[in-house]
C-alpha cells in the first residue's frame, strides 16, 4: 500500500531504499523511530514543513517542541505561523493550487467542510500498524466530543456529524463511511474567568451578602451571573461586572451560541437538515438576556458592542471587569494587582459553552505523507502535550488534563484553568458543518450586534438572520429539509 | 508621416520606380521598430491587465469550486445573485458616500493647509514636513493606532473628552454607525489631506504675481482676490487632486477592515470589504468576479465623469 491509500505496488527502487534504510538503521542502532517505522524511513525527507496559527493555537508550544522533534525524527521541521485571516487564505490557496510545499497544516473546524477533498484522510494510516504507533496515538485518550467534532467527516457529505456512539475506534469510523482527517491539537472553549482576589476579599463578600442576601460565589446560573455582575459594576471606579464580545465578528456569534445552548436551544445554529434553529423561543430568550446585560443593566465596560475576544481579554486583563467569558487564555496586566481563577460558563437549563478545536492534518499533495502523519501523531501525543502545558496549550487529551490538575506548579501559575477547561470541553457545543459557514456566521453576528446596540429587537434581528441564512444555504447548494 | 496606403494611391512619375520599394522598405522597418519598441509595454499590459480581465469575465459566468469538484457554467446566475442582493446596493451607496465626504473634506482642508504653508514663513518647511508625516504611515498601522485611540474603555480620546468635561459618558466610536463613519472618515482625512495639500501647494506656488498685483491695485479684498484670481488658477490642480484622491478612495480597504471590520452590524461595509469576504473568506470566485465586474462598470462611469472634469479644467494649463 502506498501512503495515500491507493493500491500501487511499492517500486523496486523504493524497496531497495527501504532495505538500505532498515540495514542502516539497524547498524546505527541510534534511531528507534526509524527502526519501528522502516517503510517511512525509506523515503525520509531532509525536513518537513508545517503551516500553523500564530496565536490562536499556541504556536509557542510547537516551537518549544521542535528541538525534541529534531532529535527524535532526525530531521528539521520548518514552521510557518500566520495570524488567522492570512492563515486561512494561505491554507486554502495552497490546497486549491495543489501545492506540496506544506506537509502538515493546521485546520480550524469551520474550514473543514470545504476541505474534505484536499486534506488527507488518515484513517488508513491509523489502522496500519507499520505506520502508526498505537501506543503513542492512543486514540481513546482524546476527548470524544473534541475528537468527533474536529476530525471525523464524511467525505462526500461533509455537513454530517458522526451519528454513532462517541467511541474512538478508527475501524468503526471507517466502516460507518466516515474518515479521520487529522488529530486535535488545541481545544478552545468558552470559560468564565473571574478575579479570584475580589471574590475572596472578606469585605467584598460581606458587602455582597448585605446587598443580595446571598454568599458571593462563582455564578453557576445566568441569574446568579447577573446578580454578581451587577454587584461588581461601579463605573465611577472604572470597574464593570463582566466583559462580553458583542462586536461585529465571529466572537458575537460564539457568545450567542453559548447562551443559546445553555438556554436549551441547539447551539449548532443550523441543524444537519440545513434548517436555522437559532430563531427559536430559546434563541430569543438567550439574545434578550444578552442585550439586557449590555444595554439595560450595563454591567459590561464601554465599547462592548464593538468588542472582540481580543479587546474583551484586554479589558479584563486591564482590570476593567470582575469576570470575563472568553475562549482564549486570560492574563492580568502586571499593573493590576490580583489573581485569576476559572469557572464553567453559567447555564440556564444546561451547559453549552462554544468550542472549536484546531487539528493537525496532512496535506493530500504532500510528498512525505507518512512522515507527516507520524509527525502529527507525535505532536499530539501525551508527552508533547504535557510539555506544552507550560505555554498554556489547551490540550485535547484527557490524560493530559489529569497531569495538569496534579501538577502543583501549573496550578500555582494557572489556578484551576485546566480543570475547568477539561470539564467545559466535555460539554462544549461546536459549529454547524457548512462550506459557507463564514456567511452564516456573519448573518448571525450582525443580528447579535444589531440587538446588542438596540438597533433591532432580539426577535426581529434573529428572524431576519434566519431568513438570510436560509437564502445563503440554498445559494451554497444545500437543500433544506 | 505619410502612411503606406497613401503611397499605394499615388501616381508614379517616370524615373521614380526604383525609389518606392526602397521607401516601402524604410516604412516597414519603421513600423517594425515601432512595434518592437511598443512590444514590452503591450506584453506587460496584456499579461497584467487584459488576460486577468478576460479571466475575470470567464469566472463571472461560472461556479468555481477551488477546493473540490463541481465547477460549472452558470450563465448570469452570479450577476443575478449580486444584483439582487440588497446589501450590495447598500454597500455601494456606503462606498460612494465615503468617497464623496472624505475626498471633499480632504480637498477643503488640503486647500486651507496649502494656503497656510504658502505663506513662506521660516517655520514653513518644518510644518510642511510634519504635515506630510501621515502620508508615510501604512493605512493598516494608522487604523490600528486610531482603533486604540478611540477605544471607549481605554482610549485617549474618550479619556480626555471626559477629563475636560466635554462628555459624561464615553463615546462608543465603533458601536454606533454614525460615530463609526466619523472615525473611518477622520482616519482617511488625517492620512490623505496632506497629499491634497501638497498638490495644491504646488499650484499656489505657480500662481503668477501680476494678476494678483493688478487686482490689489484695483482695491480687491483678500477674499475677492482668492475667489476671482487664485481659485480659478488653481482649478487644474484641484481637478488633479480630486481625480487622484477619488481613485484612491474607491480602493480603500485596509483602514476600514482594521478599524471597524464593516461594523457595527454591517453599517460601514464598503464594496471592497464585500469583495474580500466573498473572494477570500467564502472563496466563491464566481460571485466575487461578478461583483468585481459590476463595481468596475460603476467605477468606469464615475471615472469618466471625473476625467471629463480633469480635461475641462486642465485646458487652462494648455492655454
Amino acid at each position: 500500500m502506498t501512503i495515500d491509500g491507493s493500491n500501487k505496488a511499492i517500486g523496486r527502487r523504493s524497496a531497495v531504499k527501504a532495505g538500505a534504510a532498515i540495514l542502516g538503521g539497524a547498524v546505527a542502532g541510534s534511531a528507534p523511530w526509524s527502526l519501528r517505522h522502516a517503510r517511512a524511513a525509506s523515503a525520509k525527507p531532509s525536513r518537513l514543513t508545517m503551516l500553523y496559527a500564530t496565536s490562536e493555537a499556541d504556536s509557542d508550544a510547537i516551537k518549544a517542541a521542535l528541538p525534541d522533534f529534531k532529535s527524535i525524527f532526525g530531521m528539521d521541521l520548518v514552521l510557518d505561523t500566520m495570524p488567522y485571516d492570512a492563515l486561512q487564505q494561505k491554507a486554502f490557496a495552497e490546497l486549491a493550487s495543489g501545492s506540496s510545499y506544506y506537509d502538515i497544516m493546521i485546520v480550524d473546524t469551520p474550514w473543514m467542510p470545504a476541505l474534505t477533498d484536499k486534506i488527507l484522510p488518515i484513517t488508513d494510516m491509523i489502522l496500519d500498524p507499520s505506520v502508526s504507533n498505537a501506543a503513542q496515538l492512543n486514540l481513546s485518550d482524546f476527548i470524544p466530543k473534541v475528537f468527533f467534532d474536529t476530525a471525523v467527516y464524511k467525505r462526500r457529505q461533509s455537513y454530517l456529524h458522526w451519528p454513532g456512539q462517541q467511541v474512538m475506534d478508527a475501524a468503526a469510523i471507517k466502516k460507518g463511511g466516515f474518515e479521520i482527517y487529522g488529530l486535535p491539537i488545541q481545544a478552545n472553549v468558552a470559560t468564565l474567568a473571574y478575579r479570584a482576589d475580589m471574590f475572596s476579599d472578606a469585605a467584598t463578600q460581606k458587602a455582597f451578602q448585605a446587598r443580595t442576601g446571598k454568599v458571593l460565589a462563582v455564578p453557576e446560573t445566568w441569574d446568579d451571573f447577573t446578580t454578581v455582575a451587577e454587584f461588581f459594576t461601579r463605573p465611577r471606579k472604572r470597574l464593570w461586572g463582566t466583559t462580553m464580545m458583542a462586536g461585529a465578528g465571529d466572537w458575537a456569534t460564539d457568545d450567542f451560541k453559548t447562551l443559546l445552548a445553555s438556554f436549551g436551544g441547539d447551539g449548532h445554529l443550523v441543524n444537519d437538515q440545513f434548517q436555522p434553529v437559532f430563531d427559536s423561543p430559546q434563541g430569543i430568550q438567550a439574545l434578550s438576556y444578552y442585550v439586557d446585560l449590555i444595554a439595560k443593566k450595563r454591567v459590561t465596560p464601554p465599547g462592548t458592542t464593538s468588542a472582540s475576544w481580543d479587546t474583551a481579554a484586554t479589558a479584563f486583563g486591564s482590570g476593567l471587569a470582575a469576570m470575563s467569558i472568553n475562549y482564549h487564555s486570560e492574563t492580568l496586566n502586571p499593573m493590576v494587582k490580583g489573581s485569576i481563577a476559572y469557572g464553567m460558563v453559567p447555564k440556564k437549563v444546561q451547559y453549552g459553552p462554544h468550542f472549536g478545536t484546531w487539528m493537525l492534518s496532512v496535506n493530500s499533495y504532500s510528498k512525505n505523507k507518512e512522515w507527516a502523519y507520524q509527525a502529527i501523531e507525535w505532536f499530539t501525543s501525551k508527552p508533547v502535550q504535557v510539555k506544552a502545558l507550560a505555554t498554556q496549550l489547551h490540550p485535547t487529551r484527557r490524560s493530559v488534563y489529569d497531569v495538569a490538575m496534579q501538577d502543583a506548579g501549573l496550578t500555582q501559575r494557572f489556578a484551576n484553568f485546566y480543570e475547568v477547561l477539561g470539564k467545559s470541553l466535555e460539554v462544549g457545543v461546536g459549529r454547524p458543518r457548512l462550506t459557507n459557514y463564514a456567511d452564516v456566521d456573519r448573518a448571525v453576528w450582525i443580528a447579535v450586534n444589531d440587538a446588542a446596540r438596540q438597533a433591532e429587537k432580539p426577535d426581529v434581528a434573529l428572524r431576519k438572520a434566519a431568513m438570510q441564512v436560509k437564502k445563503l444555504l440554498v445559494q451554497a447548494g444545500y437543500k433544506p429539509a | 508621416m505619410t502612411s503606406a496606403t497613401e503611397f499605394k494611391g499615388m501616381a508614379v512619375a517616370p524615373g521614380q520606380q526604383g525609389t518606392f520599394p526602397r521607401r516601402q522598405g524604410v516604412q516597414a522597418r519603421a513600423r517594425r521598430l515601432g512595434w518592437g519598441l511598443l512590444a514590452p509595454a503591450l506584453i506587460l499590459l496584456l499579461v497584467m491587465t487584459v488576460l486577468p480581465t478576460i479571466y475575470l469575465v470567464y469566472f463571472a459566468f461560472r461556479h468555481e469550486n477551488l477546493l473540490g469538484s463541481g465547477s460549472h457554467f452558470v450563465g448570469f446566475l452570479n450577476f443575478q445573485r449580486v444584483l439582487t442582493d440588497p446589501t450590495v446596493w447598500w454597500d455601494l451607496l456606503s462606498t460612494l458616500q465615503f468617497v464623496v465626504i472624505s475626498v471633499s473634506l480632504e480637498l477643503g482642508l488640503g486647500l486651507l493647509l496649502a494656503l497656510m504653508l504658502n505663506k513662506r514663513l521660516p517655520e514653513t518647511n518644518l510644518v510642511t514636513a510634519l504635515f506630510i508625516l501621515p502620508l508615510g504611515v501604512a493605512p493598516v498601522v494608522s487604523a490600528l493606532v486610531f482603533r486604540v485611540l478611540l477605544d471607549p474603555a481605554y482610549g485617549w480620546v474618550d479619556f480626555y473628552l471626559q477629563s475636560w468635561g466635554i462628555i459624561d459618558q464615553p463615546i462608543d466610536f465603533f458601536g454606533d454607525p454614525v460615530w463609526a463613519w466619523v472615525a473611518v472618515i477622520a482616519l482617511d482625512v488625517w492620512q490623505w489631506t496632506p497629499f491634497c495639500a501638497l498638490i495644491l501647494l504646488a499650484g499656489l506656488q505657480g500662481v503668477p504675481a501680476e494678476p494678483k498685483e493688478a487686482a490689489m491695485l484695483d482695491g480687491a479684498s483678500n477674499l475677492r482676490l482668492f475667489w476671482h484670481i487664485v481659485l480659478p488658477l488653481l482649478r487644474p490642480f484641484l481637478a488633479i487632486a480630486l481625480v487622484l484622491r477619488a481613485i484612491e478612495a474607491f480602493k480603500t480597504f485596509a483602514s476600514i477592515f482594521v478599524l471597524t471590520g464593516g461594523g457595527p452590524g454591517n453599517s460601514t461595509e464598503v464594496i471592497n470589504l464585500d469583495l474580500y469576504r466573498v473572494a477570500l473568506q467564502d472563496f466563491d470566485i464566481g460571485a466575487a468576479s461578478a461583483l468585481g465586474i459590476c463595481f468596475l462598470l460603476v467605477l468606469a462611469v464615475v471615472m469618466q465623469q471625473l476625467l471629463n472634469v480633469l480635461g475641462r479644467n486642465t485646458d487652462i494649463l494648455e492655454d
